[in-house]
């Protein structure tokens, strides 16, 4: 349907970030902003401005002494704007600033003479990339080797095959660089088309490293920075950097975030001496790191503090999270389709797998088997799996940022900064609350894929889990209240009914019919249906909320229970709704919307005196004008 | 039928030209949903399939005329509900709302935490002079849509919203 869109967007698209300031915005005209508006934290090449003219004059200072470092494309804009308030924080806009946002304090060292040295990944990788590509090249190879039946030919094509494959990985390697320049880190691809990722430092949200088994080996990490835009695509990803490089380029980025920020802020003075040497000064690898671009006031060896290591014999309670419990099954789901595969390239025929297959259907004691063995093997292979990858938890924070490390094989590190975490969540599913255990995540604003990358606990004990959220982020110090009687009605139906009713018909159609089948139907849905009562009245018990002058609180769920804990800054709307069968039954789901991890948190079947007081007590300045009759007549 | 909800309703009307517009929409529903069951109807109908039963291959028109029997009610009350139920209100620096016809929403917005204001119209809006409002927050549940405003109503409203909500600029979330 052709929309005739007229679109005003409020000026400064803070969604995620308080600095209006994005260089890489310049030429997109504001009006038309996405309403996302958090959408252009990484950006392609074309869109930058005066950088690539700087670029272009071989050994210009980008940063002139007193030229804004963001010149026209990205001032004018944003230039209508420059008085406005920017919130709690209290930054200004880049417009207001004459400085280079990094200046180095000194002399620059080991720069050539263009004054800058876009570094390259560790070239090790390069002993990685035909490894990698080695499963999708063996097939074919194999098959080529086949199909020519051994001969000189076709091993001269196999070798041709994994000399391209080297060849490949040798250009992309070449053509492939990565640089700190100013605020910005700029990634730079030129391998088929050209293409230069810009991301603004003061976007980066946090920064990820990893060490899959291959990199571990070599001494290799991927570093990957998170700026919360919504596509894994727009994010920046540096695959193979040696250790050391991976951890100096962490503490650079964070500290330069952090500096880009406080800068904004500030409008920091820097001294002339330092505006007068206004070079870029691109990082060394293995030289001097931080302090170099940094002014001395902002260069501070960064605070590290271990907030909990999680003891090992803590690893067995994994089981009880149902985490990984099918990983069993899953393999040998992936057993049988790799047989199916590998044995049709072999020439092994589908013939003997289906035949197989019919052996095995014709026993069916020996299928029964099989899968209780995959059962029984479930709580172990599923604790095998989280122990590897939940191995050694920590969780830590550093300088502003709360950092997760965990893993056996694949050791990631996850930081989340500080400033950006609006609450938690504690989860626990049926079997961990009999054990007392449960599992926390943090809610922060604007991070993608926030259920692997949000967790702040493994499975641990629950006083642990409130004393470390508490610590880290902040307590809630109240009591969830019940919600009224009918929610229990509506959780005992909700959760009996469908099965009753299926049940129910099983059972007409078994008594017309006479089919085992449908008996068996029948039994097991009644059963569920009985298994509907201590789970309604579980889930009744669970719903709750609550307000302890800071952070708000919701929980629901039986099965899998969660408890939601935010701050209340963090709300920016209350939705109020009631289906049909919540109107006969005269509750609401009050849900409050958060710029921040899912977005909304409800509390289920609340009271209408509930729905009405609890935003008015959470922020009584919305709701105030509303409680009452409106002043004047009405103008309906 | 009360519309009490757990606060006082919103001060203002959408347009009554939205009912039209509520009827439009619901009719071309109607007309797509029965048309495409009496396609389906016919198309089995005619198939000679074993599990058709035979009282229906005689009268596939039963099946379109069925949904049409179940929908004309829908059809019929849900413009005059969405009426009676659809509000607005801007006080205090808040968006309130309230929409919805089976499942009611109240929306409580406030101008601070508005990130954009889009004023939209399809083809629809368009011909009735109508305009819908998206006001959006950085959260999907704290966002609203007000649909059916008269266009100059919605301009207006979207105009002031802008400006407010660029002085009131908060940055907690």
């Amino acid at each position: 349907m052709p929309h005739d869109t007229a679109q005003r967007s409020v000026p400064h698209d803070a969604a995620q970030g308080p600095v209006p300031h994005d260089v890489a915005q310049g030429p997109v005209p504001h009006d038309v902003a996405a309403p996302g508006g958090a959408s252009q934290d990484a950006v392609p090449h074309h869109e930058r401005g005066p950088r690539s003219a700087a670029q272009a004059g071989a050994g210009a200072p980008p940063y002139g002494p007193v030229t804004p470092p963001h010149g026209p494309v990205g001032e004018a804009p944003h230039g209508g704007r420059a008085e406005m308030p920017h919130g709690p924080v209290g930054e200004t806009p880049y417009g207001g600033r004459a400085v280079p946002p990094y200046a180095p304090a000194g002399p620059p060292r080991g720069l050539g003479p263009g004054g800058r040295a876009p570094l390259r990944l560790s070239p090790k990788v390069l002993l990685i990339d035909p490894v990698r590509m080695l499963p999708n090249l063996l097939l074919p190879l194999v098959g080529v080797l086949f199909v020519g039946g051994f001969s000189g030919s076709s091993y001269v094509w196999a070798a041709a095959g994994a000399v391209g494959a080297v060849v490949f990985a040798l250009i992309r390697w070449a053509t492939f660089t990565y640089e700190i320049v100013g605020d910005r880190l700029e990634i730079n691809r030129s391998l088929i088309s050209r293409s230069l990722r810009t991301i603004p430092l003061e976007r980066v949200r946090g920064v990820d490293v990893s060490t899959p088994p291959l990199h571990r080996l070599l001494g290799l990490a991927v570093l990957k920075i998170d700026t919360g835009a919504s596509g894994g695509d727009e994010e920046g990803k540096l695959d193979g950097v040696t250790l050391e490089e991976a951890e100096r380029l962490k503490a650079a980025l964070l500290r330069r975030v952090a500096v880009a920020r406080a800068r904004a802020g500030t409008a920091a003075p820097a001294g002339p001496a330092a505006t007068a040497a206004g070079e870029a000064a691109p990082l060394m690898p293995g030289g001097l790191t931080g302090a170099r671009g940094v002014p001395e006031e902002h260069s501070h060896v960064p605070s590290e503090r271990t907030i909990i290591t999680v003891p090992r014999k803590w690893l067995l309670y994994g089981p009880l999270s149902g985490a990984y419990l099918f990983t069993p099954f899953a393999l040998a789901g992936g057993a049988i389709g790799l047989a199916f595969q590998w044995g049709n390239e072999l020439g092994v025929g589908r013939d003997a797998a289906w035949q197989a297959g019919r052996w095995l259907w014709d026993r069916p004691y020996l299928l029964l088997v099989t899968v209780l063995l995959l059962v029984v093997a479930m709580p172990f292979a599923g604790g095998v799996m989280y122990a590897v990858f939940t191995w050694d938890f920590r969780l830590k924070d550093r300088d502003g940022y709360l950092v997760a490390e965990r893993g056996l094989v694949n050791r990631r590190s996850v930081s989340l900064e500080t400033r950006r975490v609006r609450g938690y969540e504690i989860v626990d599913g049926l079997a961990e609350r009999r054990a007392g255990v449960v599992r926390a995540w943090a809610i922060v604003t604007g991070l993608g894929d926030s259920s692997t990358r949000g967790q702040l606990l493994p499975v641990v004990p629950r006083t642990v889990a409130t004393e470390v959220t508490a610590g880290a982020i902040g307590p809630y110090r109240a009591e969830l209240r019940p919600h009224p009687p009918v929610a229990r009605r509506r959780r005992l139906f909700r959760a009996i009914a469908p099965w009753a009713a299926v049940g129910v018909l099983a059972l007409a159609a078994a008594a017309s019919s006479g089919l085992l089948l449908w008996w068996v139907l029948a039994v097991l849905a009644l059963a569920l249906a009985g298994l509907g009562v201590p789970l309604g009245l579980d889930r009744y018990r669970s719903l709750g909320h609550g307000y302890d002058g800071t952070r708000l609180s919701v929980r629901s769920g039986s099965l899998r229970r969660a408890q939601a804990v935010v701050e209340r800054r963090a709300v920016v709307g209350w939705r109020i709704r009631q289906t049909w069968f919540q109107r006969r039954a005269g509750v609401y789901t009050l849900i409050a919307g958060v710029g921040a991890g899912e977005g909304g948190y409800p509390a289920v079947d609340v009271s209408a005196e509930q729905a009405r007081d609890f935003p008015a007590e959470v922020t009584p300045e919305w709701l105030a004008p509303f409680r009452a009759e409106p002043p004047g007549p009405r103008s309906s | 039928m009360t519309l009490t909800g757990p606060l006082r309703d919103p001060a203002h009307r959408v347009s009554p030209k939205a009912v039209k517009l509520w009827l439009l929409e619901a009719l071309i529903a109607f007309v797509i949903i029965v048309g495409g069951s009496g396609l389906a109807a016919a198309w089995v109908g005619g198939s000679g399939w074993s599990w058709v039963p035979a009282w229906f291959a005689a009268r596939p028109w039963s099946l379109p005329a069925a949904v049409a029997a179940l929908l004309t009610p829908f059809l019929v009350a849900e413009p005059f509900v969405r009426y009676s139920v659809h509000r607005w209100e801007l006080s205090g620096d808040v968006v309130y709302a309230r929409t919805g016809f089976l499942t009611r929403e109240w929306v409580f917005v406030p101008v601070s935490r508005i990130q954009t204001v889009d004023k939209a119209q399809g083809w629809l809006e368009r011909m009735l002079g109508l305009a819908t409002l998206e006001i959006r927050t950085a959260s999907h549940a704290g966002s609203s849509t007000i649909q059916g405003l008269d266009f100059h109503v919605a301009a207006g409203l979207a105009d002031q919203l802008a400006h407010r909500a660029e002085e009131l600029r908060d940055d907690a979330t």
